[in-house]
Parts: C-alpha cells; structure tokens; sequence
C-alpha cells in the first residue's frame, strides 16, 4: 500500500440528514487531510440516483487512492444503496474502466451498527472485504463501532470525551493511513470497544423509545400488528 | 408488482439479470412449491420501485408496523408478515445479497419492535408478530465458486439473518453458473424438502422425467 495522496468517503447510509456513519467518515477524513491528504465526499444514495451522479462517483473512484466507505449495519449487512454502489465499481473494474490506478489503490471500511456487540457487525465486514479483492483494491482494514446510537448523527469532535475510544481508534488509522499502512490492530480493539457497559446501553436505549412514545402519547400503539 | 399478495411463500427474486442458472433455479422453485401445493407469490424484485430504507426509524415511532414511505417496501412488509415460507434468489455479491434482493429486505425492520433485549448472548430486537416463517436461500456463484470466500460469507450472512428472523426451519444452497438443468432441479427440490415442502419427491420425479426427455 502506498501512501494515499487523494481520498474518497464514499457515506453507505441512505439517511437523508446527518449519519453516524457520515459523522465516523468526516473525522477520519479530516485527519487525513491534516496529513496532506486531499479528499472528498460523496453518499452512495445521491450517487446512483442518476447517469450523472454515477459518472460523477466513477470519477471520483478513478480520482481515489484511498476509499474510505462508512456505512451503518443494515440487516446483517450494507444498505442497499452501498451493495449497489459496490456492484458498480466491481462491474467496472472487471471491464477495465479507470484501470490505469488498480492495484494502487487501498480500501478501508468502518461499519456501525445500534448493537453494542461487534458480532453483529463481522458478516458485513467480509463482504466488504471480498469486494475490495474483486474490484482490485488492497484491503486496508476495518474499523467496527458498536452501540453506534450514542453518537446519533452528532459530529465526532462534539462528543469527544463519551466516544474517545473511537476517536483514538480513528487518529491512530489516520496516521497509518497516511503513511501508507493499514489500520492498525490497535485500533480495531480500541473501536470496537462499547461508549458504555453493554447493560446500560440497552437500557437507556429501551428507556429512549419508551419515553418518546409516552411523550407522544402512543404508549399503547407501539406494539400494533397492521398486518396480523 | 405482482397479483398475488397473500401467497404462503413469498418468493423474493433479486437476479441482476437473466443469467441462465439462477433462471432454471427459479423455475426449479416455482415447479417445486406448485407442485407442493403451495401458493407462490413470485415477485421480480429488478426495476420495481421500492424507496431505499431511509433508516429513519418511522416505522418504529410514528407508523409502528408500517414503513413511512408507501410504495412497494410497505407492500414487502406485508407480503412477508403473510407468508409461511420465504425464499430468495440471488446471486451471491460479495458473499451477499444482490442490491435489487436487499432493496426489499431492508424493510424487513418494522416486523421488529424497537426495544433491545440480550438473547443467546447478543441484543436482539424482540419480533412484533408472533408468526414465523421457514427461509429458503438460494445464491448463484461463477463457476468453480462454490467454496470460494464469497460462498462461505454467504452462508454466514444467512445464518446470521436466521438469529434475527427466527425461521423455524431454514436452509442455504450455493448453485454455481453453468450448472446443468437436472442438477440445479435436484439441488432445489433438495433444499424445499429441509424446509418441508411437501411434494417435493414427486415434483422430483416429474422434473426428472421432463429434463431427461
């Protein structure tokens, strides 16, 4: 692996607004920038929207030394929209468009998901892994972050002191990065260590749902059948 | 999307395209399950308007049980909330599922409920119906793929899918392309009869006959 000098963040999750997932992306891409990396941004929901964003995400593929795809859990595995995007570059990549950088290039993932175990998480990491070695890239690593719920959406530096774990985790694979490494061991563990104890966290998050829905007065429809 | 809502199985196909295995395993399934007496609710998943799950949770708070967004993902919800047994046909992507199959699975989220509960040693989401149904998966690979990475992460992704959906009865073949006739015939009535479509043997009997001739 080289090091990069341009980087993608290519967002897997479909959410329209902010995403734990965009939020765990920008901090890493921000500390590559801060080694010299130039980078950019695009979500994989805008980008197969149309002929033109789809150019635009073949571009910026071709553009990229180093991917970087962020993505939340969705059943067991990537949201559609980041399968399909994967599909894409695999595609072209066995037809030989933007050929020129394959092999120089690096892909290193980080996946989310509101489980505060990293096990969830693992099926979905080797198939992003299985795409790198099929669509040419060199598999940089993976980043898992459980319980991703406590950051909600909110901007990583924000929450520094709650997510510190995930903020050393994502310094430490910056620096490798950078330098042309993967992500270090290290920063595997300390990212897919839970904010907060396992216990708490499913209590605060059932504690979470159930307030919203009595705040709404819904307490009793949260349980409803429509297709019984 | 198709005519028949309220099948027992929900077939869902998300082929890319008309690759020639994963068409004689379609056909396999359809022969099998008709032949078993099942209704089949047979749904192309390629080009059907189904919004991305937004992730939104929605479904959770606002429109319990239902997906905000009304298009063809409410009416995979439902169609799978009313079916005994769900089959997918896919080809294997990356050791997953193909874009146009996790289209519709995606919303797959308001048969949950919201809340977290620690089951087998890992959260879960409790189900909001007490109805389950049998999952039947079928992949495709290339040629000599079958026991390749992408296979077994297919057979992982699958187990894992049943720690969620609590199938009573589940199973996962891997069917490589250039697979004869007779051979992916036997493979999927092989894998009906684990999820106990009945008939099967005799759909076995019949398809032989007619693939031999």
């Amino acid at each position: 692996m080289k090091a990069p000098k341009q980087a993608l963040l290519l967002v897997g999750s479909p959410k329209p607004g902010e995403s734990t997932s965009e939020s765990l992306g920008a901090y890493l891409l921000d500390e590559l920038e801060k080694r010299g990396v130039k980078s950019q941004t695009l979500h994989v929901a805008k980008a197969v929207r149309s002929d033109e964003s789809v150019a635009e995400l073949r571009a910026a593929v071709a553009a990229a030394d180093l991917v970087v795809f962020s993505f939340p859990l969705y059943v067991d595995s990537l949201p559609a929209p980041a399968i399909r995007v994967l599909e894409l570059i695999a595609a072209d990549h066995a037809a030989g468009v933007g050929a020129d950088g394959a092999g120089d290039r690096a892909f290193v993932t980080i996946c989310q998901s509101g489980f505060p175990e990293v096990d969830h998480n693992e099926v979905a990491m080797e198939i992003c892994r299985n795409f790198a070695r099929a669509a040419g890239f060199e598999w940089a690593g993976g980043l898992i972050l459980p319980a991703g719920g406590m950051l909600g959406g909110q901007p990583l530096a924000k929450m520094k002191g709650m997510m510190r774990t995930a903020v050393k985790a994502l310094d430490l694979s910056a620096e490798a990065l950078a330098a042309g490494q993967p992500v270090p061991d290290e920063a595997i563990r300390l990212m897919a260590k839970p904010p907060i104890p396992k216990f708490g966290y499913r209590f605060m998050a059932n504690w979470g749902w159930r307030s919203q829905f009595k705040k709404r007065g819904q307490a009793e429809s949260l349980k409803v059948q429509p297709y019984a | 999307m198709n005519a028949n809502p309220t099948g027992a199985v929900l077939l869902l196909d998300g082929r890319l395209d008309d690759e020639p295995t994963a068409a004689l395993a379609h056909e396999a399934l359809i022969d099998g399950l008709t032949a078993g007496g099942w209704a089949v609710d047979d749904w192309r998943l390629q080009g059907d308007k189904i919004a991305w799950c937004a992730g939104c949770f929605k479904c959770w708070t606002q429109t319990p049980g239902v997906c905000a967004h009304n298009d063809d993902g409410r009416a995979f919800t439902e169609r799978w909330v009313k079916s005994d047994l769900v089959v997918f046909l896919t080809p294997v992507t990356f050791g997953g599922y193909s874009s146009e199959l996790k289209k519709a699975l995606d919303h797959v989220i308001p048969i949950l409920l919201p809340f977290m509960q620690k089951r087998r040693g890992e959260t879960r989401h409790p189900q909001r119906y007490e109805s389950r149904r049998d999952l039947l998966v079928v992949g495709t690979v290339p040629a000599g793929r079958s026991e390749s990475a992408e296979a077994q992460t297919f057979k992982r992704l699958v187990q894992r899918n049943t720690l969620n959906m609590q199938p009573p009865r589940w199973t996962v073949g891997v069917l490589e392309e250039g697979t004869g006739a007779w051979e992916v015939r036997v493979a999927v009535n092989g894998l009906l009869a684990e999820v106990g479509v009945d008939g099967v043997l005799a759909a076995d009997g019949a398809g032989r006959e007619k693939v031999v001739a």
